[in-house]
């Protein structure tokens, strides 16, 4: 960790790389998954459908944005993604017919081992701390 | 699937994760051995390939493309991994090949379930 104070460290280096995996893993599948309901099987869950490929689009922008070191747009994609992991997560309980197929977001990413919970979670830590050090 | 070869699979890819993991918490730089590790799980990966190539098209459900598609997704997740973790010089690098594990094991856990539900039926 001695190099940090040396030079201004990357955005997508150290732990953020780790994040960038995950973001890229999590944007391609849900994106792949979304364009392939979205194409097949629309009209069954409207809601859902849309939901995923929104999400999936929030993930390309987090991993592009922490990638290109662009911190502030990183914030505000994380930012949105952990309201939309919340707002989504409480809806799929309180109306649960508009969820009749899972989204990556419903029941707060149940479907997905919670990590769309956790992600936004740690991304925010990461980039308030990243922002603090600079 | 062959269920042993899958759950070698599981087991191959969760005992590098955590190998790995124990470097990064070591604060080690990806290494030679670290690749030979990640090797050790693609060989076990194509080895599912090619007998999921040799068993899959015979089965009855339509969620072939969908199985090869996680499939091979799967496969080049630690690849890309390796990649894109080499290049860090932090502890983080090996951190990254690690988590890449555990996503190799939850993508698997897909394929068996798309095996399960909608291949073999």
């Amino acid at each position: 960790m001695s190099e940090a104070e040396a030079a201004p460290r990357a955005l997508a280096a150290g732990f953020g790389r780790l994040i960038v995996l995950v973001y890229v893993v999590f944007a391609v599948s849900a994106g792949v998954r979304a364009v392939f309901q979205v194409v097949v099987k629309f009209d069954e869950a409207p809601v859902s459908f849309t939901l995923s490929a929104i999400a999936a689009l929030i993930y390309l922008v987090a991993a592009i944005a922490i990638i290109r070191g662009a911190g502030a747009l990183a914030m505000l994609a994380v930012g949105v993604e952990m309201a939309g992991v919340l707002a989504v997560g409480a809806l799929s309980f309180a109306v649960p017919h508009w969820f009749p197929e899972p989204s990556v977001w419903s029941h707060f990413g149940s479907g997905y081992g919670y990590v769309p919970l956790v992600l936004p979670a740690v991304g925010l830590v990461y980039l308030f701390k990243r922002r603090k050090d600079a | 699937m062959i269920e042993w070869l899958y759950l070698a699979v599981q087991a191959a890819a969760l005992a590098m994760s955590a190998w790995f993991f124990v470097d990064t918490a070591r604060s080690q730089l990806v290494g030679r051995r670290h690749l030979i590790g990640v090797a050790a799980l693609e060989v076990l990966l194509l080895v599912q390939l090619a007998v999921s190539i040799a068993i899959v098209p015979g089965e009855a459900g339509d969620g072939k493309a969908l199985f090869f598609s996680y499939l091979v997704t799967t496969i080049l997740v630690p690849v890309a991994a390796c990649f894109w973790g080499s290049i860090d010089r932090s502890r983080w690098g090996i951190g990254t090949v690690a988590a890449s594990g555990v996503i190799v094991a939850a993508l698997m856990l897909r394929v068996h379930q798309i095996w399960e539900l909608q291949v073999h039926v």
